[in-house]
């Protein structure tokens, strides 16, 4: 059975190079079936439930029910469940390979942990910005197919001031909350405590920071990574929010220092 | 070539692995042998820089694993055969380690139809039996077609066509001048296979030898004795140096005395005999020898020990194994 072997042999090969390492966490994420299903229900979930939405509020604002201040956010409004969907996925890039035993072989494959690292975020943000890009546009064409319907809404078009930059920063957003829950899963290797822990930053630390008296809040939630990120996909800076691109910057410095921590540790650790 | 010196490993308190050193030669199966939590394992992971020691080191051709150019090509190791995800079908499993490795696609076919799964690598590798998730892994260590391979108790689940599936590939990988290295709890099994092997009991070397010497160095004469009267003879065998246990049925077992001596010292001290015969050491209880004093968690209250003084020093009387002698 081994007649097909040819003799020992090691030298004259040629040694593998990040982009092997890169192609290999692509192989890995295209060949889960899992990856393009998930993929496929974040877009209908976000999709739907934004135009299910929008659909609602026409129809009140028709009848004089409020005054819209955010059209771009209420045509958009299930974008969170995108992000959830994200961070989910990128936290389950790493923990998996902990639970499946993966780890193992990727490691002996390339010794070099922080190519691993780097393979997989680049495999991972790429394919959640892309993705996340694609989900916002038809998100935000087929709400605005309802909303249009209705002459009293202030439909806005991608032409008006910072609606472009909106929803193009609704897909980076995307990328940087995969990238988030990917950093997390390797900090923590393990599915439920980088889901709880990227939950927990995401939206459950901004919702209780309101609680605490103004003078606490306002600075806590002007720079706190995640709010800050959000002020990318708005079309109207906020009250105690920082710009757009600072804000942008916020978050992902704070994605950069968690991935640095997270290479940190995995080159450290025992696998 | 495999090289270990001085390698610690502590987990907390625990040494794994106790300032272990050895070598690994080409051309030959070595097998790995110690009970469960002597420290193989962790001495592979360490080998393969999966895990970092806390002193000492491992190198392989000279170099950490972790230095190695094109490691795919220079080593093989399988530590855990169900280290893959399981929706990923084998093809795309080894696919993305080839990859990594800069192995041409076409390997993969070839490694998968050498250890007999070319018609199931459409299949997602969760369906997969535990001996065909050994053979997924075992083809995955050959992607590179590498000189040196590690295997972790590579025979585990494998149905007996399997094992022999095993041991026949192992042999041939030695016999084509690779490095075969192969870890078992099973000193039958190594016995089948290796023909030198490294014994290991609480993360410390017992033995480095050739199965060959390691069987007749420790084949330790024990005798089961029955008689009504055993206070009457026990002091008279110990005083001759052999030391004694009572076993479950109330039988004697003497270790360090011929049979003729045995039953000369019960004839001079008129104790009738009613059973006198020669137990055996098996393979596996020339291991156990061994390993005893080695063997982290024993099992007490069940079977008896046996207290052979071998070479290898004497024994404390409450060190027992998990099974009993093999009596013929
Ligand atoms: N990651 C770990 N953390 C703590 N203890 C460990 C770890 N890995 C192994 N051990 C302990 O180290 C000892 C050696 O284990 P192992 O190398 O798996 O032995 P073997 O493979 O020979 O059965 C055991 O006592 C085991 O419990
Ligand atoms: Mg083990």
């Amino acid at each position: 059975m081994t007649r097909t072997m040819s003799p020992p042999r090691s030298a004259g090969t040629k040694a593998p190079r990040p982009t092997d390492t890169l192609r290999s966490e692509w192989t890995k994420l295209r060949s889960l079936r899992s990856t393009p299903v998930t993929l496929a229900v974040i877009a209908v979930m976000v999709v739907g439930l934004s135009g299910l939405i929008t659909l609602a509020v026409v129809t009140n604002h028709r009848r004089g029910a409020q005054v819209v201040t955010d059209p771009v956010g209420i045509l958009q409004s299930a974008w969170f469940l995108g992000l959830l969907a994200y961070m989910v996925l990128g936290v389950l890039v790493m923990t998996s390979e902990y639970s499946s035993g993966l780890i193992g072989p990727t490691l002996l494959a390339t010794p070099k942990r922080m190519r691993v690292l780097t393979a997989k975020a680049t495999a991972f943000a790429v394919t959640a910005l892309v993705t996340g890009e694609v989900v916002s546009f038809v998100n935000f064409f087929v709400s605005h197919a309802i909303a249009s319907g209705y002459a009293s809404f202030p439909d806005p078009s991608l032409g008006d001031h910072n609606v472009l930059r909106a929803v193009i920063g609704m897909g980076i957003d995307g990328g940087l909350a995969g990238l988030m829950g990917l950093a997390l899963g390797a900090l923590l290797r393990n599915t439920a405590w980088g889901i709880t822990t990227g939950v927990a930053i995401t939206f459950v630390l901004p919702l209780i920071f309101n609680f605490l008296p103004s003078s606490w809040s306002n600075p806590l939630l002007e720079y706190w990574p995640t709010q800050a990120g959000s002020q990318l996909e708005e079309v109207n800076r906020q009250a105690h929010a920082l710009t757009a691109w600072w804000g942008t910057g916020d978050l992902t410095l704070f994605v950069i220092l968690l991935l640095a921590a997270a290479g940190y540790l995995l080159v450290k650790r025992d696998a | 070539m495999i090289r270990v010196s001085n390698l610690t490993k502590r987990f907390g308190p625990q040494l794994a692995v106790d300032d272990l050193s050895f070598e690994v030669q080409p051309g030959v199966v070595t097998g790995f042998l110690g009970p469960n939590g002597a420290g193989k394992t962790t001495t592979m992971r360490l080998i393969l820089g999966l895990a970092g020691p806390d002193g000492g080191m491992a190198t392989i051709n000279g170099v950490h694993y972790r230095d190695l150019r094109t490691p795919m090509r220079e080593v093989g190791a399988l530590l855990d055969a169900k280290s893959y995800h399981p929706g990923r079908k084998a093809r795309d499993h080894l696919l993305a380690l080839a990859q990594a490795g800069r192995i041409p696609s076409r390997r993969v076919g070839e490694v998968l139809d050498l250890v007999g799964l070319g018609d199931v690598a459409g299949r997602k590798a969760g369906t997969f039996s535990l001996g065909m998730a050994q053979r997924l892994g075992i083809a995955a260590t050959l992607l590179g077609d590498p000189p040196i391979l590690i295997f972790d108790e590579p025979v585990n689940g494998l149905d007996p066509e399997g094992i022999v599936w095993a041991r026949t590939l192992m042999q041939s990988l030695a016999s084509q001048g690779r490095t075969v290295f192969v870890s078992s709890h099973l000193m039958s099994e190594m016995a089948l296979t290796a023909s030198r092997v490294i014994v290991i009991g609480k993360g410390h070397l017992i033995a480095d030898s050739t199965v060959d010497a390691l069987i007749k160095g420790s084949s330790a004469t024990v005798v089961r004795l029955r008689t009504p009267m055993p206070e009457a003879v026990i002091p008279r065998f110990e005083a001759a140096g052999a030391s004694v246990q009572t076993d479950d049925d109330g039988a004697l077992v003497v270790s360090g005395l011929e049979p003729s001596a045995i039953g000369d010292i019960a004839f001079y001290a008129h104790v009738p005999v009613h059973e006198l015969s020669l137990v055996e050491a098996s393979l596996e209880e020339a291991f156990m020898e061994l390993t005893r004093d080695d063997v982290e968690y024993h099992a007490h209250g069940g079977a008896t020990a046996l207290q052979p003084p071998g070479q290898y020093g004497s024994l404390p009387p409450q060190a027992s194994w998990p099974s009993g002698p093999a009596v013929r």
